[in-house]
């Protein structure tokens, strides 16, 4: 979604909804990698059932990486894409389902934002090379050294498009992956793959979506299946509300500001390409061993879990004393909402809600105050009730003139701090007496002969404190001084330093030069200027402005019914620049009534010729190209060379609005009539419209259905049938070019080997299909047991309970590695623990570095570093004597005869529902290998754990502490 | 203004008469275009018919499309601030001739203004910004010839001289400084001049006799005496009358110099009269309101060939 800001806003307010990610790295042994076993249970100590990957998110930091040498050719781009999907899989370990979904052609309403961002990257592309080669030739100049022009041209990122080649490429690579994986590794055996690449129409996080909520709507569906959504954008938290499915935990790679990148000429860290000097390239290492290391830590994870987010906000909307029954589940549709007046890819946002002023709060409180007098809700199943919006608006538009002003005023007072506070850097700097390197204090310089002889050192220690502390006292002088004199400096040394000052400020004035805003949002007659300048209409002109807030009403409608029901109108789109105010949504009741029917996506080669510039017609056939420059064209009007970007009180260009003209359907079709001829077989190919795919494995239970039905050649649309597939349900259509067990695939990239073995099959896949006009309800299934609550409780009681142990992972009841009384006599018996004195009872050291990265890992991160530390320092002990005290152990907790707290094993229901009902699944698998598991610890004598996570057989659950445990706490 | 009038009466008088050709045009308009963009664009379209035979009202065809398509082209360089590849340019200029569109807005891109304090150089000029301006004073209503490429400086001339002018103002500044202040006992031009030299660059000054300015009020023009416009880099810095040109260029180096008793100075592209037409032109100006317009430009450097033809 089209607001960067509100991931921050979100993980801020309702920090809890973010775990990080436990990963389990591929381990080196001799130079051979062994790969991860993700049969294993999965270390983040939740198992999830299916995966869906929006593979744009993907695809562009794999293409066009910002922190690491961008991949020479598109054989290693596809091998970083496929690398990255590995690492997800790894991380996530679905057991069900992987989901990959490419975008295929959007809804013109999506198009719009698809252009503009589109003719920007062309613009700002073709600026970079110049400035480079500006930049290269001046350094050469200067005698400074650049290593030579690499010969790759440069990757348009633009051909990240449905309908280029490149697209159709990676299409058939990921299918060679996917076979490939499903031959090959044991954590794919019994999944299904489906793959809806960019030849099926529809943005890839909403393909996702529709598969969901057709898989919801029938009765096979099983509704605690546990979702996980991959990728960056904020609206998939909105998607994920609005399945109202309980389990949804979003992936994504965790946001880190500010990371350094290397410098586009010299590629070397630590410079932009502004400050480039053409230095030579520092040794890295002692022989230069780590030269094509970066310095930047690997990218990580975070989930966000929905179902806290469901907490939080049913603690906010919660309201009571309401005129009609309170349903927690209406007020997230109504919650997602109000989000999207703040921002989205299809409307821009209102001027007067801005995220980072907590528009969102403020939208809640109206929404609570007003919703008394509605009478019900706003939405119902993703249709907007607008009566009850009209009241929302006026409510926003009274206050709208308040929140310009306070904008305003907020936005002064930021720059007058800044300018405060480099007033006060500078000053300092300035009040440094003498360079930096002159001793100061009791080592200060002292002309000789004069009476004030150095001192003898009293106190060493307090003149090293004073030393310390110079540097803060100068500052605090300094600042008095400034107060005092005001900008005189005359405290100042010698007069050469207030040259200096005056200087410096003359400089400083011009340095941040303010783009002029011409609307002043503040002052009144705003909304006249606003028109006036955004739109070119007098604000008299109440048609104009009923226009703007008709398309803009019909916008928020179908958006919605895009979140919930799914695409309504594939030609509608919002065709303004520019938001109304709310105070302008007066009588919108009658605004909208309906979309119009069975409007059909573009074609993919049509799609290209309409968010494409110019300048990226490379990547279509040559007349169709000439439709884009040549001055006869009857479409030339879309292809400007250039374009007007409207900062719209932001700071920067990219928070701008493009001024680009609207694409016009009708004429871009008659145009491109007759150029159709002209496309080769292969383009009409790529130009078709695509099925989804379904892949799986030769033991997967669907296997010898589907190959059956090659077998028998049955075509037209064959029926899942539900018990052999986790109850999804669809169509199955035999696919022309198939993916057949036993028929070798043929590697599309040279790096990678043919799968000679295959044992994949694939096919083509339909989401089942609803009648016209079905509904798809927004409401929780029945059946659904809502995940453990992970928020403190409002009425926690200190005195009647323990104390609140916020949880951390998925794991409700994480364990503690505990030792009883007796381990701790065995050890200190075996320990002198007088050893280390200084380190207290035991020692702190952290344990060896292979400790922490076998597959215990997850396991053990949380373990007290005191048993971390006495399994590192006593490995043999542990060899002998460790696993011989737990057993029994361990089997007394199966039995119950401890008793542990009830209550606690309670809690955890529906987790072991999640597990139980895997039914023969991979839990019989599980219990396989937790056996195995045992047997190989005790062969191996590692360091077994006092427990073990999840596979303590089958309905078995981590282990409750004992009840005599260490407190930690 | 009587010729707008009378462009735009045409057109209704023609649609008036011509009724079924004003029925058809209306289904042109876009849902989006404002009164006064589809008033303009549909002259656009009514003028150039002709130049396409084969355009039928109402009829659809590729003739008729591309006729559309220019019209929409001519229209979003006009209010949107597109360009297009000069062959296309060329063309809508011409055929957009004669149209006038009153109070069209403007468009600056004040690209390396901008960009300070990006995002990295990634993004270094694409800070094209626009800065539209509204002009709703009365008096101030303008006729823009929609030629806007012609006849103005390029728009990221003032950020281009910008820093020119902030190294200029120290200068100035320290200079008056050293002369004991502003005021009216010094040799105005010689400081001007020192710090326009200083900075590496010179002055430019024009002088016109005060006869052969037309349009003056008629007390003025009997008075003998030059008028001095200076200069510099391109950038209007003041105007200035006396009876002989060194008096003239005193005062107009007295009134340059008065810009720079600012807290700051600024480049900027403004309007002013040129030989009786309404021209764009770079002027430098400090941060005080201005309460009448500027003196007419005696010279302007951005004329090209074909703006100078038709003057």
């Amino acid at each position: 979604m089209g607001v960067p800001a509100f991931f921050r806003w979100l993980s801020r307010k309702y920090p809890s909804i973010i775990v990080h990610c436990v990963e389990e790295k591929a381990k080196e042994c001799n130079g051979v990698r062994i790969p991860v076993d993700t049969t294993k249970p999965n270390p983040n100590e939740v198992e999830f059932d299916n995966l869906y990957l929006d593979m744009n998110g993907i695809i562009h930091p794999c293409t066009h990486p910002e922190d690491k040498p961008a991949p020479k050719n598109e054989d290693e781009m596809m091998v970083a894409i496929f690398e990255y999907i590995d690492r997800l899989f790894n991380i996530v370990r679905p057991r069900r389902v992987l989901y990959m979904a490419i975008d295929g052609v959007a809804p013109r309403a999506k198009m719009n934002q698809q252009r503009s961002r589109r003719f920007r990257a062309s613009k700002e592309g073709v600026e970079l090379t110049e400035s480079k080669e500006r930049m290269r030739e001046e350094i050469i100049q200067r005698g400074g050294y650049l290593p030579p022009e690499e010969i790759k041209e440069r990757f348009d990122s633009n051909c990240i498009t449905p309908g280029t080649e490149f697209m159709d490429n990676l299409a058939q690579c990921l299918r060679y992956y996917v076979a490939e994986r499903l031959s090959n590794d044991p954590g794919w055996k019994n999944i299904v793959v489906f793959l809806s690449d960019a030849s099926v129409p529809g943005e890839g996080e909403h393909k996702i979506m529709d598969f969901i909520r057709r898989q919801r709507a029938q009765p096979n569906h099983d509704p605690n299946t546990h979702h996980c959504l991959c990728g960056a954008d904020a609206d998939l938290i909105m998607l994920g509300l609005a399945t109202h499915e309980p389990n949804f935990t979003i992936i994504r790679e965790e946001f880190k500001p500010n990371k350094p990148r290397p410098c586009a000429l010299c590629g070397q860290m630590g410079h932009d390409i502004k400050d480039c000097q053409g230095v030579a390239r520092e040794k890295k290492g002692e022989n230069d061993e780590f030269a094509d290391s970066m310095p930047v830590s690997e990218q990580e994870f975070i989930f966000i879990r929905l179902c806290v987010l469901r907490e939080y906000l049913a603690r906010e909307l919660t309201m009571a004393s309401l005129p009609f029954p309170f349903e927690f589940e209406r007020s997230i549709d109504d919650w997602v909402f109000m989000c999207f007046f703040v921002g989205n890819d299809f409307l821009p946002h209102l001027p007067s809600l801005e995220i980072r002023e907590g528009a969102i709060d403020r939208l809640v409180g109206i929404y609570k105050d007003v919703v008394h007098k509605t009478g019900g809700y706003l939405t119902e199943d993703g249709y907007v009730k607008l009566e009850r919006v009209e009241m929302i608006m006026q409510a926003v538009g009274v206050a709208e003139d308040n929140i310009f002003k306070k904008r305003k005023e907020d936005d002064e007072g930021f720059k007058r701090r800044n300018k405060e506070k480099r007033r006060r850097i500078r000053q300092q700097e300035q009040q440094r007496q003498g360079p930096a390197y002159m001793t100061t204090g009791q080592f200060a310089p002292h002309a000789l002969g004069r009476r004030d002889r150095p001192e003898p050192v009293q106190n060493a220690r307090q003149q090293a404190f004073d030393m310390r502390t110079h540097h803060n006292q100068d500052a605090a002088q300094s600042l008095k001084a400034m107060m005092k004199n005001g900008n005189n400096q005359s405290a100042g040394p010698s007069s050469q330093s207030d040259g200096r000052g005056v200087k410096r400020k003359a400089e400083d004035s011009d340095s941040e030069p303010e783009p002029e805003d011409n609307v002043r949002l503040w002052e009144d007659g705003w909304k006249q200027r606003y028109y006036k300048t955004k739109f070119d209409v007098d604000v008299n002109d109440a048609d104009f402005r009923k226009k703007v807030v008709k398309s803009y009403v019909e916008g928020l409608c179908w958006v919605l019914r895009y979140y919930y029901q799914g695409c309504a109108s594939w030609k509608w789109y919002f065709p303004f620049h520019y938001a109304p105010f709310a105070s302008d949504f007066k009588d919108i009741k009658g605004l909208f009534t309906d979309f119009e029917k069975d409007t059909k996506p573009f074609k993919p080669l049509e799609q290209l010729m309409s968010v494409f510039p110019a300048a990226s017609g490379n990547f279509l056939p040559t007349t169709w190209r000439n439709l884009m420059v040549s001055p006869e064209s009857s479409i030339i009007d879309f292809y400007p060379d250039d374009f007007a970007i409207d900062l719209n009180g932001k700071k920067y260009a990219w928070q701008g609005v493009a001024l680009l003209p609207f694409v016009d359907e009708r004429r871009l079709r008659a145009a491109l009539q007759d150029v159709y001829c002209d496309l080769t077989p292969e383009e009409v190919r790529r130009n078709g419209l695509g099925s989804d795919l379904l892949f799986l494995g030769r033991s997967h239970k669907l296997f010898d259905f589907i190959h059956e039905l090659y077998q028998a050649e049955s075509h037209g649309g064959t029926e899942i049938p539900a018990e052999l597939c986790h109850g999804i349900q669809g169509a199955l259509n035999l696919d022309d070019i198939p993916i057949l067990p036993d028929k070798p695939v043929r590697s599309p990239i040279p790096l990678l080997r043919d799968i000679s073995h295959n044992s994949a099959i694939g096919v083509k896949f339909k989401d089942p299909s609803y009648a016209d006009g079905f509904v798809f309800k927004a409401v929780l299934l029945s059946g659904a047991k809502i995940p453990t609550k992970v928020l403190k409780p409002g009425d926690w009681e200190r005195g009647q309970r323990q104390p609140w142990r916020p949880q951390l992972g998925f794991n409700p009841n994480r364990q503690q590695a505990h030792l009883n009384q007796s381990a701790f006599r065995a050890l200190s018996h075996n320990m002198n623990r007088n050893q280390n004195p200084g380190h207290g009872q035991y020692s702190n050291t952290p344990p060896p570095g292979n400790y922490s990265q076998g597959h215990y890992r997850g396991g053990q991160s949380n373990t007290h570093s005191r048993q971390h530390g006495l399994m590192g320092a006593a490995p043999a002990f542990q060899r002998q004597q460790f696993p011989r005290p737990l057993q029994p152990q361990q089997q007394q907790f199966r039995g119950g005869a401890q008793g542990w707290d009830r209550a606690m094993q309670s809690q955890q229901g529906a987790y072991q529902q999640n597990q139980s009902r895997r039914g023969a699944g991979p839990s019989g698998s599980y219990q396989q290998r937790f056996d195995q598991q045992r047997d190989n610890w005790h062969n191996r004598g590692a360091p077994q754990p006092p427990r073990q996570p999840y596979s303590s057989g089958r309905g078995g659950f981590p282990l409750p502490p004992p009840s005599r445990r260490y407190d930690w706490n | 203004m009587a010729d707008q009038r009378s462009g735009e009466d045409l057109v209704s008088e023609y649609l008036g008469q011509n009724r079924q050709l004003a029925q058809w045009v209306e289904t042109q308009r876009s849902y989006n275009e404002t009164s006064k963009q589809w008033v303009a664009r549909r002259e656009f379209i009514l003028r150039n018919m002709e130049a396409f035979p084969s355009v039928q009202p109402g009829v659809p065809s590729t003739c008729l499309d591309r006729l559309l398509s220019l019209s929409m082209v001519w229209a979003n360089q006009v209010f949107m601030g597109c360009s297009y590849p000069p062959a296309v340019m060329e063309k809508i200029q011409h055929m957009g001739e004669g149209i006038v569109v009153e109070d069209a807005p403007i468009f600056k891109s004040a690209n390396s203004e901008l960009s300070r304090g990006k995002r990295g150089a990634a993004d270094e000029s694409d800070a094209e910004s626009l800065l539209k301006k509204a002009k709703t004073g009365p008096n101030e209503v303008v006729a823009r010839a929609t030629r806007p490429q012609k006849m103005a400086p390029p728009p990221q001339a003032p950020a281009e001289h910008q820093p020119f002018f902030n190294r200029l103002y120290k200068a100035v500044a320290w200079k008056l400084v050293s002369a004991g202040g502003f005021g009216p006992n010094l040799d105005h031009f010689e400081i001007l001049r020192s710090c326009v030299e200083s900075c590496k660059q010179t002055l430019t000054c024009v002088f016109v006799p005060l006869k052969d300015i037309a349009g003056l009020p008629a007390s003025r023009t009997q008075k003998e005496g030059h008028v001095c416009e200076i200069r510099c880099h391109t950038v209007y810095l003041g105007t200035g009358y006396g009876r002989d040109e060194a008096a003239a260029r005193a005062m107009a180096s007295k009134e340059a110099l008065k810009v720079f008793q600012g807290c700051k100075v600024t480049v900027k592209i403004c309007r002013r009269r040129f030989k009786g037409r309404d021209v764009e032109d770079l002027l430098l100006l400090d941060e005080q309101p201005r309460s009448q317009g500027f003196p007419p430009a005696l010279s302007y450097p951005f004329q090209d060939e074909q703006g100078e033809s038709d003057t």
